[in-house]
């Protein structure tokens, strides 16, 4: 929402518009991405372990390497697709605000600059909700999976038509720090799920947050030092660096939680 | 005949451990036992005799601390052995967000089935649990009985040769305890394998061939139903009687 209503506050005279919007957009992916990982991850796990559930399904011809791998790669598509709507919600919003600047610079008619790019913001957020509740209500649609869809559909278009309508300078430019917190926020997908197969969800989480204390040289790295203080503003060769770095631990951690699920009674 | 052998089981033992991996309960003691193709198969006994235990090791979701497990042959953990069995656990473990028709989708997915076989199997097999009216509502608003029969069908759903029903009638009223002895018996006269686990030893003597009586994890007895020479159910509190009064006894003196 912070990233949503960015824009408003070059209406006000800030002048930090654009930056405020990007800030806030790869704070939330980091921020609230981190969380979502790890609380995702781990109810997943232990509800489908306590309720009974990962029981009827290791019953089946499917190994555990493969419910274990299957489930890891479900949350981290459930991540991947918070990513692609806030990052997409970011890239409109940034884009708009620069757009807005740009005209209200030559018009002078701030307010008739803002309203459209809020409301296009809020439109990527909330559209694919209220049309998601009426396919429920009229055709028995299921809710999610109509709201998942609409969401994907409209931050797709939406990245795109704004990009066409400011060029794309800002897509280019807040894809490195996107992706680069997108793996890193996968990684504690993987950190998360190989611990929630063995401990119980206070433990896993607690499991979880000491492996990443561990790590957080490391994060800084990812993020503070790197993102914010550079502006924004990243390299694809450190994309790569810091995304090849993370290939060994991720699968280190995918190896202990195989292991894990082999080994659970 | 050790190739009619579907499942064989070995001076099995099984220890639970503690997360220090300190022993915490002996659920079963030195089970041995094995299961023909093509009859149904009773395992016994009081609550904490180890029956789940045992139906655990079975389907590979435990492993035995000693002894051997064998499945058609296999270990219980091969892909091989997992397609040939289905499954009703003592509670149905469904996912409640699910209808029922998406549930019997899902496990029909696990099983390897096309889209195609898995919808003609899911649209017969909801028609034989008698949940075609309520097939798009989610699973999570039915009550234990309809929960049961989604859980049946979805144990179905694979086309097994070895079913294997923990307390299959458990939640159930009068007439679906009908309709399920009923179901067994079918599907016993189509060759299926069957082993079920059970406390109402009426059910039992209904549907079995055989019968082992479990108790504090050890066997206390095995044999034919109709060799029995009493109802079942004096037999088991004649075995389990013993036992316990054998206890009793000991901590009286």
């Amino acid at each position: 929402m912070l990233t949503v209503v960015a824009p408003v506050f070059h209406y006000h005279q800030f002048g930090e518009a654009t930056r405020m919007a990007r800030d806030s957009g790869l704070s939330a992916l980091l921020t609230c991405g981190s969380a979502l990982a790890v609380f995702a991850t781990i109810r997943t796990f232990r509800r489908e372990i306590e309720s009974g559930t990962a029981e009827m399904a290791l019953v089946h011809p499917v190994s555990r390497a493969g419910f274990f791998l299957a489930k890891t790669t479900g949350v981290g598509l459930a991540v991947l697709f918070f990513a692609l709507i806030v990052g997409a919600t970011m890239v409109t919003s940034v884009t708009g605000a620069a757009v807005g600047g740009h005209m209200a610079e030559k018009t002078g008619e701030l307010a008739r600059v803002w309203a459209p790019c809020v409301a296009a913001g809020l439109a990527t957020l909330v559209l694919p909700l209220v049309i998601a509740a009426a396919l429920n209500r009229f055709a028995r649609y299921r809710f999610v999976l109509a709201a998942v869809r609409l969401a994907l559909a409209l931050s797709l278009l939406s990245v795109a038509v704004f990009s066409v309508l400011a060029g794309p300078h800002q897509l280019l430019r807040l894809l490195p720090p996107t992706l680069t917190l997108v793996s890193f926020v996968l990684f504690l997908v993987t950190i998360a799920a190989s611990a929630a197969v063995r401990l119980r969800a206070n433990a896993a989480v607690a499991a979880t947050g000491a492996v990443v204390l561990a790590f957080l040289p490391f994060v800084g790295n990812y993020y503070l030092a790197e993102v914010l203080a550079n502006g924004g503003a990243l390299s694809w060769t450190y994309v790569a660096g810091a995304t090849l770095a993370l290939v060994p631990a991720v699968a280190a951690f995918l190896l202990l939680g195989v292991r894990l699920c082999r080994e659970m009674d | 005949m050790a190739d009619d052998n579907i499942i064989a089981l070995t001076d099995v033992e099984k220890t639970f451990r503690d997360f220090w991996l300190r022993p915490t309960v002996k659920a079963v003691d030195g089970l041995s036992l094995t299961v023909r193709r093509g009859e149904v198969f009773g395992l016994l006994g009081p609550n904490g005799s180890g029956k789940s235990t045992t139906i655990k090791m079975i389907l590979g979701l435990l492993a035995p601390t000693k002894g051997s497990v064998k499945l058609f042959g296999l270990s219980p953990r091969a892909i091989a052995a997992r397609r040939k069995i289905g499954y009703l656990p003592e509670l149905s473990y469904l996912h409640p967000f699910l209808t029922a028709r998406e549930t019997l989708g899902y496990y029909a997915g696990l099983c390897g089935l096309d889209r195609k076989t898995a919808k003609d199997r899911t649209a017969q097999l909801l028609k034989m649990v008698g949940l075609e009216d309520v097939a798009m509502r989610p699973v999570g608003g039915f009550s234990k009985g309809m929960a049961r029969r989604v859980a049946l069908a979805a144990s179905l759903i694979g086309k097994p040769e070895l079913l294997v029903l923990d307390e299959p009638t458990s939640g159930l009223d009068p007439v679906s305890t009908k309709e399920v002895k009923t179901l067994v018996k079918a599907l016993k006269a189509n060759g299926m394998t069957i082993l079920t686990t059970s406390h109402l030893l009426a059910d039992a003597e209904d549907i079995c061939d055989r019968v082992m009586i479990v108790n504090h994890g050890k066997t206390v007895a095995e044999g034919n139903v109709g060799e029995l020479g009493t109802s079942l159910e004096e037999f088991f509190l004649a075995k389990v009687g013993e036992a316990n009064e054998f206890v009793l006894a000991d901590f009286l003196s």
